[in-house]
């Protein structure tokens, strides 16, 4: 369970940098457990809506309530541990 | 101060409530709500969501659905007996889209077929129709558009420029907005709720509004427009400031244009979009302003957003609401948010002699109009002048590169058409900062930075014109492409944003914190000089930007453009211009001035022109060459005009199809100013335009001209 996580924040940092056009920043750059949204890379309110499409295409895990999505994006381990918990794959 | 009045003779309005005045003025006071389940386009999935469509256009396929819509509202607005209309100003951010994307996915690719793709193509089936021979400008400032077209419209009239406008908005539902403010979770499934606690967004809409401006009040007379006000948040590309503080700005700024005090407002016309972000901002910008607010009301629970259309629809039914005694209701709202100012909850009819009717859109662009029934004043005929503008700093893009290299190629008669190199022109832009940026608005945002530090000046340009014949292609062509390939379900919200028209300007103000108004004109090949036509008619005191510029596409230039041509290399670019309003103190600076701007109607308005530069004798003096924009759809027609411009003034210095040189491209004269300026200053003309002549500049100006279906006049001089 604990690789998979590992697994899957490696794959978002990836998947940010790509679709999040942060192109001066490599995944070791990204500190998983660091704030997200409002933190030094900048990530604003646009990226989370371009997150949030993302998350949805790629892992089946729908976000669309503002409250929620504050707490899903607060870091890339809590954003992980969403996907995890709530994709259709997931183990029940 | 006592100046020109400004009346709305007539309108003419088209929504989801119905086709002219009356039916809107019952739908108000029926307090109808115009939402239903979007049945306009089928949807690969999903179910498809509230909006407020129009039923009963008449319709004319062989014209896109914002196309129809317009002409619908201009022919309610424009008796047939009227003698004229001098001039039109058209707000619209859809164009032809709507028609393209139904296009794209049927895999057409005759570019004929695409012909009414651009935005400005709205206003010139109208001038065509109308037979305007005047300025026919094309104003997108995403949702703010509408007020922002009358604002000009105000301008054109009060600088006895026109006597006559035709003004308004239109906006037709496409794919883009309908997925686009989906994208940005700012549709509220239930239908708009503008003011209620739950609300959870906008519904999209789709309609038109012309009113007919006059300077000379008639029976008819609806109404005045008392004033109007314009600014940009600088904040954010999609949100608003969150006290408000651009929405103040706006407000203030027409209360003060119309010499009319908070405590004379009968009523507000909300934006009032029902977005929880907007509502918030908006009633926080208001009880800033008022401390006792008067009734307001949002009607966008009943019209839908019409984006482009809303602010022209409101400013009618604000009309309506002096000229007909009706206080529109708060349509949609059941439990109003405590946070807000509590809205008008029902419809009412007394009497209202002053409405206040706001208008936001993307980018942070807000218009404020103030509506009043006709003023007794002390009227005045003067037109109202204004200090030319000079040049301060002056930037370019071309294939060569910046100003300077291309100055350098054109002295060694090397042609300089060509695309500029992404990574070179955004070299000196904050990497962390254009990450989202596509092409236009990098080369946007280039531009006006190098054009205010060549200035050699730190001051921020106050007020950013921007001229852009197709807008941002990449982002729109991306965002309509992953719409496609992902069956409607995700597309990207950043290019959502990124495609609006007025998006690059949007970008510049909100890099070097310009807070005042921020205009984007859309007007094809005739796009710089409708920007600079605008900052002539509203730039303040202080410093603003004046720019153009076009981005190729590889897969959407061929199919829009018809200068693009296969067999010459694809070229793009654009010039900017730091301005101010000229002072004595400032003599060394070149100025630039739009000294024409009319539709072509045969060789009459080649002799019109003539005439305004001061005939054949006042041009021999004036200038030491002619630039002259011979766009490549326009060939025939353009040359012929050249031919009996060069006949007519017995022309005897030299003229350079400047085109031929920096690339067929729409804002190519925004090029040609900026290379004018620097051969001003210089006193020399580089050898590519110089032929076998001296290349001494032997006079003080440098003539540009715009020919084609519109035929355009720019002088550029040393005062």
């Amino acid at each position: 369970m604990a690789n998979q996580m590992n697994t899957l924040v490696e794959e978002l940092k990836v998947k940010l940098i790509d679709i999040l056009n942060l192109s001066d920043l490599t995944p070791a750059d990204i500190d998983e457990n660091a704030q997200l949204v409002g933190g030094e890379h900048g990530i604003d309110s646009i990226d989370v809506l371009e997150m949030v499409v993302m998350i949805e295409k790629d892992y089946g895990v729908k976000i669309n309530n503002k409250e929620v999505g504050e707490k899903v994006f607060s870091t890339l381990t809590a954003l992980a541990r969403h996907i995890q918990d709530h994709s259709p794959g997931a183990a029940a | 101060m006592s100046r020109k009045q400004i009346y709305i003779n007539n309108a003419g309005i088209v929504s989801a409530l119905g086709s002219g005045c009356t039916q809107t003025a019952a739908a108000l006071l029926e307090n109808r709500r115009g939402l239903a389940p979007l049945t306009l386009f089928s949807l690969l999935s999903g179910k498809p969501l509230p909006v407020a469509q129009v039923d009963s256009i008449p319709l004319d396929s062989r014209l896109p659905r914002t196309h129809q819509l317009a002409m619908e509202a201009a022919l309610q607005a424009v008796d047939p007996a009227e003698v004229s209309i001098d001039a039109m100003v058209i707000g619209t951010t859809t164009g032809g889209i709507a028609t393209t994307e139904n296009l794209l996915r049927s895999g057409e690719t005759n570019p004929d077929l695409y012909r009414y793709h651009g935005l400005g193509t709205v206003a010139e089936q109208l001038a065509a129709h109308f037979c305007c021979s005047g300025p026919v400008l094309t104003v997108s400032t995403a949702c703010s558009s509408g007020a922002v077209a009358i604002s000009i419209a105000m301008e054109l009239l009060r600088s006895g420029q026109a006597t006559r406008v035709l003004a308004g908005g239109a906006d037709s539902l496409c794919r883009l907005t309908y997925f686009g403010f989906n994208s940005l979770q700012l549709v509220d499934p239930d239908g708009a709720r503008p003011m209620d606690t739950g609300r959870k967004g906008m519904s999209v809409g789709e309609g038109a509004a012309m009113v007919l401006l006059s300077t000379q009040k008639q029976n008819s007379t609806m109404a005045e427009v008392a004033g109007y006000g314009l600014s940009c948040d600088a904040y954010h590309p999609a949100t608003p400031h969150p006290e408000g503080k651009g929405a103040r700005q706006a407000m203030a700024a027409a209360m003060t244009d119309a010499n009319i005090h908070c405590t004379q407002i009968d009523y507000i016309n909300l934006h009032g979009t029902g977005t929880p972000d907007n509502d918030r901002a908006e009633s926080k910008a208001i009880k800033a302003l008022f401390s006792t607010p008067p009734p307001v009301s949002s009607i966008k629970g009943a019209t839908g957003h019409t984006l482009a259309a809303a602010g022209a629809i409101e400013a009618v039914v604000a009309g309506l609401a002096v000229s007909r005694e009706i206080l529109p209701a708060n349509q949609g709202c059941s439990i109003p948010d405590p946070e807000l100012i509590p809205p008008q909850k029902i419809p009412e009819r007394h009497p209202l002699k002053v409405v206040l009717s706001n208008s936001f859109g993307f980018g942070g662009n807000n218009g404020s109009l103030l509506i009043t029934t006709p003023r007794d004043l002390q009227q005045t005929n003067t037109a109202l002048s204004r200090p030319q503008l000079q040049v301060l700093g002056a930037a370019c893009l071309t294939g060569a590169g910046d100003l300077n290299t291309t100055m350098a190629a054109l002295q060694l008669q090397q042609p300089v058409a060509g695309l500029p190199e992404n990574s070179e022109f955004s070299a000196n832009l904050p990497a962390r900062k254009i990450r989202r940026l596509k092409r236009l608005a990098r080369m946007g945002l280039a531009l006006a930075t190098a054009a205010r530090e060549n200035s050699g000046t730190k001051e921020t340009p106050h007020d950013i014109f921007m001229g852009t014949g197709w807008g941002a292609l990449s982002e729109t062509h991306d965002f309509l492409k992953r719409l496609e390939e992902t069956d409607e379900q995700f597309p990207s919200p950043t290019d959502f944003i990124g495609s609006v028209h007025n998006a690059p300007a949007g970008q510049i103000a909100l890099f070097s914190g310009s807070t005042g108004a921020n205009i984007t004109c859309s007007g094809g090949n005739y796009s710089f000089e409708q920007a600079l036509l605008s900052a002539e008619l509203l730039a303040g005191d202080a410093p603003c930007c004046v720019l153009g510029a076009d981005e190729y596409h590889a897969s959407f230039t061929p199919l829009f453009d018809p200068s693009f041509s296969p067999h010459t290399p694809p070229a793009d670019g654009g010039g900017a211009l730091y301005m101010e309003q000229a002072t004595a103190a400032t003599r060394q600076y070149p100025c630039l001035q739009t000294s024409f701007y009319a539709q072509a109607i045969e060789n009459s308005t080649v002799t019109a022109l003539v005439e305004k530069l001061g005939g054949t004798a006042a041009i021999h003096q004036r200038f030491g060459l002619v630039l002259a924009g011979i766009p490549a759809a326009d060939q025939p027609l353009a040359t012929a005009q050249l031919r009996y411009f060069s006949k007519r003034v017995d022309l005897n210095i030299q003229v350079v199809d400047y085109r031929k040189y920096v690339g067929q491209f729409a804002s190519a004269s925004a090029v040609a100013a900026v290379l004018a300026t620097a051969i001003l200053l210089n006193r020399k003309i580089p050898a590519a335009f110089a032929g076998e002549n001296n290349t001494q500049l032997k006079r003080p100006g440098i003539l540009i001209l715009g020919l084609g279906r519109t035929i355009t006049a720019m002088e550029c001089y040393l005062p």
